[in-house]
């Protein structure tokens, strides 16, 4: 009896060494790394619309550069209340454009409120990330918000 | 002794003794009667004359090329607008013609605080639901955006509920003001407030057609009856009004009393509304300002002065066209219209444009931003000074809203006949808002299912638990220590709270006892996030909601981790927001801009942001919500054909007596609460109840679908880590390895120790010893 069950113990224990052996090679058999495809689900997407390079402005950015630009006029007319109001219509029509967040801060410079302004400029630096020409005249503004004393 | 008569000589001598003082005293009564009226009408005139209510507008509507519309709320937007269906290309501002692939539309005039734009025919040109082109209608000059005007959506009306439109007499066109005086008072011109001629030839007229046909009254008495008396028919009434005539017109001009008189007739009626002046009756009979009127319209609204009612062109076609008839023959017979003239425009038919009832369209967005007008102005100034007031609201996302909780709360009852309730005002209740997270502009509101029923405003005065929607703030509260892929635990624990136990339960069975962040958020794991919770510390969770600004009470029990403690759904809906906005916390905004009636800005908002959170954590949250989306609790709503990029999460309380799904892309948000107000259980989740809602509304508002997703910030960084570990991935060992996001300095410096082989062979080892060691 004691050797039928010993005897089933030692099959057991040789096919556990068999299996723990496949499974430490079974570890190490990749030989390229998995994959990450982008629609993969479960796990994190990197490939997204807005961080391609380069890429064609859509419609809506074109329309919405329209109203960035009409609002840029309002401040060179130095009429900062209603470039508020158009820069914020183009902010809701692209959410992704830098430039609405830049004549924001710019707005709000004028303004004479350096909170707003250094908020609106400390956003743009997210959409102006690849963009050393624009990185420039956020740095720029932000001296200026930083020299402007608060009205 | 016979007494000898006076002769007639002493007779009048006498008569004039006595009737000289008398005719001077009462000349002088009359006089200084004329000379209290006078003040009685300075009075009224010098100062306001009209009380205007003031008028709530949406925000304007923009449509450029690309973009995808939905063309039956575009349709109704343009029906609301008072755009006129034509079967032939638009020639006058406010006309349309519409087809399956264009739309021509002649625009109304835009005429905003900072800007004004002439109406221009355009053309629209539509490949399915998506807008092709926008061009000039003339010209075929592209136009790369068009904004349509904003809408009316609602008027803060006095007691006396009156509408009008003021207009200057240099605005009213010629053709407009003969119409009104051939009909009305064609010697207006020559007589002094009082026309004997008038008179006279009234009754010859009625009495050669042995009816009343023509009323005698000059405009000047008509006024001073409208104005100042009462309609009782009466010689002392009479008597008032003849010498009310006479001193207004020794104290204005001509052309100042028909201005009044333009602006004060009644002209219709909308609703309970009364349509004053003529101002408001070319809009509401036209829908164009008095300036646009043609000979054909002018004559209509002129006809029907005598009863607005009676000849109304919306009701009584025939009869109107009748009299504007008898108005064009008037004024052909005074000469002020050609022959030719009169025959182009007699056979024309009366078009007018339809209406609705007033203050319909969002109730609740309404009672909200009142509430904060209120802050401003007094009820009083409100109805009287004419002013108006601009909002964020879009009217089509407000339709939609509506449209989608009606329609998922019916489903809800469809699908269980318990949650019907025979009292309507024990219904099942749902409520909606939708923002823009960037800005916080709050473009739609629905605070319940029926606002005749409930004024109970459930977006901005109810307390509800958000249950596993309060989550993401308790997994933000740990992004300091801990990343999307650490491990949590996922297995029972109780604990004691106040004396008592307490032991949180997962919404369904797991065996997995060890579970990533991004796993336990996606899946509203409880057991993992109370985990979380107490390892992060019940304070820091508390203290990290709080700099969301929700104003009800935050205190640390471990059940605030699975969203026991109230909030108020617009502030979770706003605490959502920060996700979207690269950590900035909108203030939701409603009210944009009050103007006087004379178009001077009174009020001025501005979107106001502070910034909660970092933009990195703000992305990492938003890259873990949109797992709920993609993996986890929202999973369904691939199956409703959302396919862009959403973050979101469900949320479902005790007993089921809560549903919420919050949603949101870079471009908008939307929260849905479904529930009823006495608590009772709706025996359905967040994702049963609550996400559909939100998939439909979604799917009816294609124009704000982008297919965008948050730019990755500076400061977040990728890294392999394996998904059983949460360590750095080994390579070709780890088999579910991830990429992750991580805050700068934050990657997991440590290599998977589950796949590492050495670690593996010693645990095999450890293993094996263990095992010969049991014999």
């Amino acid at each position: 009896m004691n050797s039928k069950v010993l005897s089933i113990r030692s099959k057991s224990f040789l096919v556990f060494c068999v299996l723990g052996l496949g499974w430490v090679f079974a570890g190490c058999a990749p030989a390229v790394l998995t994959p990450l495809p982008a629609d993969q689900p479960g796990e994190p997407r990197q490939t997204e619309k807005t961080e391609t390079p380069a890429e064609k402005p859509s419609p809506r950015a074109l329309a919405a550069l329209q109203l960035t630009d009409q609002g840029r006029m309002f401040l060179e007319r130095g009429q900062p209340d209603d470039a508020i109001g158009i820069l914020e219509q183009a902010l809701n029509l692209n959410p992704t454009s830098g430039m609405n967040y830049y004549y924001l801060s710019e707005a709000w410079l004028m303004k004479g409120n350096n909170a707003q302004a250094a908020e609106f400029n400390r956003l743009a630096e997210i959409y102006f990330k690849d963009d050393n020409e624009w990185l420039d005249r956020l740095m720029q503004q932000r001296e200026r918000i930083k020299k402007q004393k608060p009205l | 002794m016979t007494k000898k008569k006076p002769s007639i000589g002493v007779v009048l001598k006498r008569l004039f003794k006595w009737l000289l003082p008398l005719a001077a005293l009462m000349g002088v009564g009359i006089l200084l009667y004329c000379w209290h009226l006078s003040s009685q009408i300075d009075q009224r005139f010098s100062g306001r004359r009209w009380r205007i209510p003031s008028k709530v507008f949406s925000d304007t509507t923009l449509l450029y090329p690309g973009q995808q519309i939905n063309r039956p709320l575009f349709n109704e937007k343009l029906r609301r607008l008072g755009y006129r269906q034509l079967v032939l290309n638009p020639r006058n501002k406010g006309e349309l013609y519409s087809s399956a692939s264009v739309v021509k539309l002649f625009l109304h005039d835009l005429s905003m605080p900072s800007r004004y734009r002439e109406g221009v025919p355009v053309r629209i040109r539509f490949k399915g639901n998506r807008i092709e082109s926008i061009a000039h209608l003339n010209t075929g000059e592209p136009m790369p955006i068009l904004e349509l005007e904003p809408e009316e959506v609602m008027l803060f009306f006095g007691p006396d509920r009156e509408q009008r439109r003021l207009v200057s007499i240099d605005q009213v066109p010629q053709h407009v003001i003969d119409a009104v005086l051939a009909i009305e008072d064609s010697r207006f011109y020559q007589h002094k407030g009082l026309d004997p001629r008038g008179i006279l030839r009234a009754m010859y007229t009625n009495l050669r057609h042995g009816s009343i046909r023509q009323g005698g009254s000059t405009i000047t008495q008509q006024l001073a009856k409208n104005y100042f008396l009462t309609p009782k028919r009466t010689v002392v009434r009479k008597l008032k009004e003849l010498f009310l005539s006479l001193t207004m017109e020794t104290m204005y001009e001509k052309n100042e009393i028909l201005e009044i008189y333009l602006n004060e007739i009644y002209l219709g009626q909308k609703a309970s509304v009364a349509i004053s002046g003529i101002g408001e009756a070319s809009f509401f009979y036209f829908g164009k300002s008095v300036m646009d009127l043609s000979l054909n319209e002018a004559a209509t609204i002129a006809g029907i002065i005598r009863g607005p009612n009676y000849y109304s062109p919306h009701i009584h076609k025939e009869r109107c066209r009748k009299r504007r008839n008898m108005v064009l023959n008037a004024m052909h017979q005074k000469g002020w219209i050609s022959d030719e003239e009169l025959k182009t425009v007699l056979p024309l038919p009366i078009k007018t444009v339809g209406y609705g009832a007033y203050g319909k369209i969002a109730p609740y967005f309404i009672d909200y931003l009142s509430d904060q007008l209120k802050e401003l102005y007094s009820p009083q100034d409100l109805s009287s000074l004419g002013l108006s007031i601009y909002t964020t609201l879009d009217t089509q996302v407000q339709m939609a809203a509506e449209k989608a909780l009606k329609r998922g709360l019916e489903r809800l009852e469809k699908s269980n006949p318990s949650l019907v309730r025979k009292e309507p005002g024990k219904r099942l209740q749902g409520a909606l808002v939708v923002m823009q997270p960037k800005t916080g502009y709050i473009l739609a509101m629905v605070g319940g299912r029926d606002y005749s029923l409930s004024q109970f405003n459930r977006i901005t005065q109810a307390r509800r638990q958000p249950g596993s929607a309060f989550k993401p703030f308790v997994y933000l509260s740990g992004l300091d220590t801990l990343t999307p892929a650490s491990i949590l635990s996922n297995e029972p624990v109780t604990y004691e709270v106040d004396g008592k136990e307490w032991r949180p339960q997962n919404y369904a069975a797991m065996t997995a006892k060890r579970v990533s962040v991004r796993q336990a958020l996606a899946e509203s794991i409880n057991l993992a996030t109370v985990d979380l919770a107490m390892k992060v510390g019940l304070d820091k969770v508390v203290s990290t909601a709080k700099q969301f600004e929700f104003s009800t009470s935050l205190k640390p029990y471990p059940s605030i981790a699975l969203g026991s403690a109230e909030v108020i759904p617009l502030e979770l809906s706003r605490a959502y927001c920060v996700f979207a906005a690269d950590g900035v916390l909108p203030y939701p905004l409603s009210l944009k801009e009050v103007l006087d009636e004379n178009g001077e800005i009174l009020e001025r908002r501005h979107v106001s942001i502070r910034q909660v959170v970092t933009p990195e954590k703000a992305f990492i949250m938003s890259s873990l919500l949109r797992s709920v989306v993609e993996t986890g609790t929202a999973g369904s709503l691939r199956a409703m054909g959302i396919s862009f990029p959403v973050g979101g999460k469900t949320g479902t309380t005790n007993d089921y007596r809560d549903a919420w799904f919050v949603g949101y892309t870079p471009d908008i948000l939307a929260l849905i609460w479904v529930g009823f107000d006495n608590n009772d259980s709706i025996f359905a989740s967040g994702a049963g109840a609550a996400l559909p809602i939100w998939g439909n509304l979604m799917n009816a508002l294609p124009q704000y679908v982008s297919g965008d997703w948050f730019k990755m910030p500076p400061g977040v960084v990728q890294g392999i880590v394996c998904s059983e570990s949460g360590q750095l991935a080994l390579k070709n060992r780890c088999p579910h390895p991830v990429e992750e996001y991580f805050l700068d300095g934050h990657v997991p410096s440590d290599t998977c120790q589950i796949h590492d082989s050495e670690s593996q062979i010693g645990r095999i080892i450890d293993e094996l010893k263990g095992f010969i060691n049991t014999f």
